[in-house]
């Protein structure tokens, strides 16, 4: 009964391919695909602004109308990861945090990039603005935000531009 | 409703690997465990007297298996009578106490088995030859795959950010403060010998420790587990038929969801979700909110992230909103050197995830099981004085960890008190 014991390992992988609908959401993703905007919704009732957009205000059942929004914010909070998933760990250092955009009053979960990326210097309260990739496929990565006055110095990048506003 | 009573626990060894078993196995153990202890306490059961069981595991793709439960229910020897899943990220364990709970405090099931179980460390990342980066992914599509996970969100980044929030709000928890959580339950692990991470370190380890997330460090993260955790729950009628020398009440579940989407959230410092389930489950057991930390014995809190613990404190009512940090503190002045079993109100004397790892659908009823076997004062060398006969259970988890679930327990003596 003493035999040793083996274990077997079998390597395997699981992937799926998507081609999903963002639904009532689409008119996010096509303007700032198209034009660069950055559109939340607001509610017929309440007025509350929702940024990621919902075309249905969760507080008062009722339906939300497109607005746009500024593309200038606040960090409400921040961090720096400096271990993560197999999928970003090549990207480390980087910097993400929750933006209030000016107007908005749901902070959004976005990149922050910095020439410095130290905690100071993307902490609370920091004003940051909207960058766009020049090649953009209407996804949540096709903008970033970085500190105000970094601004000029990263749409002079000829991968990136400025928005409207 | 039935009173309810945990009266079998079984928790496997959290361990980083286990190579000889796979995650059915792994229940196939925790369940047996949990049997033989309800024999030891009187009963006289084996699994073909369980009615009912209740599932607790969080991932499919830890597990590479889509309805996982399914299986374990076919290895257990469960077949012909329900099984129920349940999936809430990190507070699976807490929610499948909940709705075992729920199972026989309904009369659906007298005698109700509840089980949890996390294979985690299958995943296995090509690229770097380790597993941790490919658990951490499975991980982060919990996350809103279409406006966070593109963004390198994941489980420390989420849990820092609540954190950071807190401290920008009251100027705590401190570097400092979060390493004496690191440092009390790493070493509240030693006595503990389930354990993976025991280990006996100072606060400049973990200060010292590699940076993970502005400011987690690694000694601040519990580590992933693989492990499998069981309870069987009886009716009250059970336990007199039965004739269970040693039960343990369940006297208040709760649980809540807050907003998933943390920029949603009017307090981000704040998770609202261990309020609204603390209060719940403490009036439910009778207990009141602001008294609660003379009220019970110990807690078992969900110490994912050691500044997440500190945060807890206060949501779950031992500290005043702000003072968690200075608790801990006070706590590390007393008995800096440890067990960190004595004092106000002991936290994770088993050593909580950071301590023991986190199987996470397993965790929750680990950290259920630990209290009980607390109450029955038969948690071994890291056995808390029982004076009031009562613990609390914590569970959180989820994107933003939107989920959380809080357990009340209370021995013979705790329940005549109430
Ligand atoms: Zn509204």
């Amino acid at each position: 009964m003493s035999e040793e014991f083996l274990s077997h390992e079998i390597r395997d992988k699981i992937a799926i391919s998507y081609k999903y609908t963002m639904g009532g959401q689409s008119k996010f993703f096509i303007e700032l695909m198209n034009n660069k905007k950055l559109l939340g919704t607001k509610c017929t009732k309440c007025g509350k602004i929702w940024m990621p957009p919902r075309i249905n205000c969760s507080d008062c059942y009722t339906p939300a109308n497109w607005v746009e929004l500024k593309q200038t914010g606040t960090i409400e909070v921040s961090t720096i990861v400096w271990y993560t998933t197999s999928a970003f760990i090549k990207a480390i250092p980087y910097g993400i945090g929750f933006i209030k955009l000016d107007g908005a009053e749901t902070a959004l979960l976005q990149g922050i990039f910095s020439e410095n990326l130290v905690p100071s210097k993307i902490k609370k309260g920091k004003k940051v603005r909207a960058v766009f990739n020049k090649d953009r496929v209407g996804k949540m990565t096709d903008f970033f935000f970085v500190p105000e006055d970094e601004y000029e110095n990263w749409i002079s990048k000829s991968e990136y531009e400025g928005g409207e506003s | 409703m039935q009173k309810v009573a945990i009266i079998g626990i079984g928790i496997t060894p959290f361990k980083a690997r286990y190579l000889d078993k796979t995650y059915f196995e792994l229940a196939y153990d925790a369940t047996k465990l949990a049997l033989e202890d309800a024999n030891k306490n009187g009963a006289d059961i084996s699994h073909k007297n369980i009615q009912s069981t209740v599932y607790g595991i969080y991932n499919e793709l830890f597990e590479r298996q889509f309805m996982p439960d399914i299986f374990t229910n076919s290895y257990l020897g469960m077949n012909n009578k329900p099984g129920t899943r349940i999936a809430t990220g990190g507070a699976t364990g807490g929610y499948t106490v909940r709705m075992a709970y729920a199972e026989v405090a309904s009369g659906l099931s007298d005698l109700c088995l509840c089980i949890g179980l996390e294979k985690c460390n299958d995943c296995y990342d090509e690229q770097t030859g380790v597993t941790t980066p490919e658990v951490l992914n499975a991980i982060a599509y919990s996350a809103d795959m279409t406006y966070e996970y593109p963004m390198g969100m994941m489980a420390a980044s989420s849990y820092v950010s609540m954190v950071n929030a807190h401290y920008e709000e009251f100027g705590n928890p401190t570097e400092e403060q979060m390493a004496y959580v690191s440092v009390k339950n790493h070493g509240n692990a030693m006595n503990n010998p389930k354990a993976q991470s025991p280990m006996k370190i100072t606060v400049e380890d973990v200060m010292n420790s590699r940076i993970i997330c502005y400011p987690f460090k690694m000694l601040d993260c519990c580590l992933y587990s693989e492990a499998s955790a069981a309870l069987i729950l009886a009716s009250e009628e059970k336990v007199r038929e039965l004739k269970i020398e040693k039960p343990v009440w369940i006297t208040g579940v709760a649980a809540a969801n807050t907003d998933c989407f943390i920029g949603n959230r009017e307090d981000m410092g704040r998770l609202y979700s261990n309020i609204y389930a603390a209060k719940a489950a403490y009036k439910m057991a009778g207990l009141d909110y602001n008294r609660i930390k003379s009220l019970i014995d110990l807690a078992e809190l969900h110490d994912a992230f050691s500044g997440q613990e500190v945060i807890s404190y206060e949501e779950l009512g031992f500290v005043p909103f702000g003072e968690g940090g200075s608790w801990i503190e006070k706590t590390f002045e007393k008995s800096g050197e440890g067990p960190w079993i004595e004092g106000e109100l002991p936290c994770c004397p088993s050593g909580g995830l950071i301590g023991c790892g986190h199987a996470v659908g397993a965790t929750g009823i680990m950290s259920t099981g630990e209290a009980a076997l607390q109450l029955r004062g038969e948690a071994g060398k890291h056995q808390v004085t029982i004076e009031k006969g009562r613990a609390i259970s914590h569970s959180i988890g989820g994107p933003g960890a939107a989920y959380a679930a809080v357990i009340v327990m209370a021995n013979e003596e705790g329940l005549k008190q109430t």
